[in-house]
């Protein structure tokens, strides 16, 4: 069963109405205090998601896809 | 640099550390009384009201304002430049003031205790000054020259500026 | 990023350049300033199928070096020890079955050749027991900021195993825009990996009598990732990523046969597998973080497709719980589908001609994947953070049973249990 779905377009647009639409998004940057603790990291356990990345990897046919950079403290 | 309110007991190290105002009162041993006072009162140093600043008094000096808050990673670099700056060039008139937007103030103190001010504190936990100021990112220092303008502006703190920093605080102060 | 793999580097297969992507955070958030530049990370893995299946030891390290204002030099050193059953790709069958161990040069004892044979009793599942692998595998890479609002980081990985080495290179770039509520990141990464099996590749497609082997063989895959990460509110993180990746060369399985059955199921033969030498897969992936109080919520979705056919949807949540003093708690949940590849059969018929393509591989099958897990972390003091993680992966195939006569009864692509246990250490000095 396969969805067809255009995902390199649909990302595109997000973030094209992101960099745009979102002036009113976000906090100032002096409100960083929650964003800031190490567990509100994107990736805030890497060595965990990288063992789980291998496992996965080797047992199913999909893998890989993760971001990185965004939130965190904003210093700097 | 780590002398605090530690220290006070010696008083040489006192003398080293409050270089400021204080220095200009006269009568020694009111001095030595006001230092035991402020000493009595505990960390940090001087604990101002919060949110409200008022910059009229400190016509006539430079002032070194910093925003910074517990959990800004580039201000446990920034803090010992600024105890720097201050011990160093508070006789010739600098005045920094670190202006906390922590949302609990216990957050603030954890921070300090670990890395002790040695300039004025205030806290601002709803965020006023850094709107008032402009503050686009953490950490944001501010220099203020001597007839109360702001002249210059930093976004984020980097230990490659320091000396960049320093001149910019010198230069100024040299205007008198 | 390839499946394609022996089982030895299958079964926990290296980290491939675009998983090197997703292990390197563009802003290092978590290395401290001078005081405290060094950042060590260690965990021991344990994996293991049941039942006697694969199982491995996987101690890593890595290190981290703040040099000033984060820019940062971080290296990781991966040994991996794998032994166990793996299934070879063949059915189950009423008869018993013999087969060649990959390390083999000759079907049948010759003089001048090598011949490890192993049997299987009716009705099991074809396995080799001979299985044993060491990897070791280094990464490298450099982060640092330029200037407020842009992050550069780029790095390299290599590893070697007896039968597969591999080397990737990646290159990673970070923007923030409107006061750093949103960043946009790019990045791009290249993969070159060497195949040589044991005994030689098989000719792919080849009758597995011929036992036909040729040298060895490359493939290379091209990776390239776009993000944004919004500031939703206070206590919220959203990142959405697209990432396309490309690999070109010898993908299929050097040891992985196909049985050849008539219409009442008997085996006739087996053949090698053959893959596409080309494969393009794109991934949507979806991630949200909220806090709620101390506990942070992590959610994530990801849609990927191929040109192989196969489609899967994952989704995943973990719930750190800060239980005070230093210590947490996190639960783990996993759901993950994915559809067979386009070529991907139980068995081959002996009355058609063999297709151009074709693979048994349960890792090309349709089926569902759950895992479940818990992990404890404590804190001691300036001894650093130490955590023990536990968790099962199951995986049930939709395709298990036959029509076929001669295949009543028997189980033809079993469900899959693994244990993960994994105890870590972390310290910033």
């Amino acid at each position: 069963m396969r969805v067809r779905l255009p995902l390199g377009a649909l990302t595109g647009s997000i973030i094209a109405l992101s960099l745009c639409g979102c002036q009113t998004l976000g906090v100032k940057p002096w409100q960083h205090d929650v964003l800031a603790r190490p567990a509100m990291a994107l990736v805030s356990e890497p060595m965990d998601a990288a063992i789980d990345d291998h496992i996965y990897f080797s047992k199913e046919a999909a893998s890989g896809g993760r971001g990185f950079g965004g939130g965190g403290c904003g210093c700097n | 640099m780590t002398l605090g309110l530690d220290a006070v007991a010696s008083a040489p190290a006192c003398r080293r550390v409050y270089q400021g105002p204080l220095s200009e009162i006269r009568a020694p041993h009111f001095r030595v009384a006001l230092i035991l006072l402020v000493a009595f009162l505990g960390r940090p140093p001087w604990v101002v009201a919060d949110e409200s600043l008022d910059l009229a008094p400190l016509r006539g000096r430079v002032v070194y304002l910093d925003f910074w808050a517990s959990w800004c990673t580039p201000c446990r670099e920034s803090f010992p430049f600024m105890n720097r700056l201050q011990n160093e060039l508070g006789p010739q008139g600098l005045v920094v003031i670190g202006v906390n937007v922590d949302r609990n103030r216990a957050d603030a103190q954890e921070f300090l205790r670990t890395h002790p001010a040695e300039f004025r504190v205030v806290y601002d936990p709803k965020g006023e000054l850094p709107e008032r100021f402009g503050v686009r990112g953490m950490p944001t220092s501010v220099l203020i020259d001597r007839s109360g303008r702001i002249t210059l502006r930093h976004e984020g703190f980097f230990l490659k500026d320091r000396e960049t920093l320093t001149q910019q605080v010198e230069t100024l102060l040299e205007d008198r | 990023m390839q499946l394609k793999r022996p089982p030895s580097a299958l079964q926990l297969g290296l980290m491939a350049a675009s998983c090197a992507l997703l292990s390197h955070t563009a802003r290092a958030q978590t290395v401290d300033s001078a005081e405290q530049p060094f950042e060590l990370d260690s965990a021991l893995l344990y994996y293991k199928e049941n039942p006697g299946r694969v199982q491995t030891i996987e101690p890593v390290v890595s290190l981290k070096k703040d040099f000033g204002d984060q820019r940062i030099l971080g290296g990781t050193f991966t040994v991996d020890s794998l032994s166990g059953a793996t299934p070879n790709g063949a059915l189950p069958s009423r008869k018993p079955q013999t087969f060649a161990s990959p390390s083999s040069t000759s079907l049948v004892p010759q003089a001048g050749k090598k011949t490890t044979l192993y049997a299987i009793a009716p009705g099991n599942l074809p396995q080799d027991p001979h299985f044993n692998e060491q990897r070791v595998a280094g990464d490298a890479d450099w982060s640092q900021p330029m200037g407020l609002d842009n992050n550069l980081s780029f790095g390299g990985h290599v590893s070697t195993e007896h039968d597969f080495d591999s080397f990737a290179t990646h290159a990673d770039y970070s923007r923030d825009f409107n006061e750093k509520n949103t960043t946009l990141s790019a990045g791009l990464s290249e993969e070159y990996d060497q195949i040589h099996a044991h005994g030689g590749n098989p000719v792919p497609g080849s009758d597995y009598e011929l036992y036909e082997h040729e040298g060895g063989q490359t493939k290379t895959v091209s990776g390239a990732l776009i993000g944004v990460t919004q500031i939703m509110a206070r206590n919220w993180l959203m990142d959405l990523n697209y990432s396309y990746d490309h690999s070109q060369g010898y993908l299929t399985d050097p040891y992985r046969i196909l049985s050849v059955l008539d219409a009442l199921g008997n085996v006739t033969g087996y053949r090698y597998e053959n893959r596409p030498d080309s494969r393009a897969r794109q991934d949507l992936y979806w991630v949200n973080k909220v806090a709620f109080g101390p506990t942070v919520l992590d959610v994530s979705y990801r849609r990927g497709k191929d040109s192989w056919g196969i489609g899967s949807d994952t989704a995943e949540a973990h719930l750190r719980i800060d239980l005070g003093h230093g210590v947490y708690l996190e639960p783990h949940l996993r759901w993950y589908h994915q559809s067979a590849a386009d070529f991907y059969d139980l068995y081959l018929s002996a009355a058609t001609a063999a297709p151009q393509f074709m693979s048994a591989d349960p890792r090309l099958a349709a089926f569902i994947g759950t895992t479940a897990g818990l992990k404890l972390g404590v804190t001691i003091g300036r001894y650093g953070e130490v955590s023990l993680r536990l968790e099962e992966y199951q995986q049930r195939p939709s395709d298990q049973s036959s029509a076929l006569p001669q295949l009543q009864g028997l189980n033809l692509n079993p469900n899959l249990t693994a244990t993960i246990a994994q105890l870590s250490w972390g310290l910033q000095f």
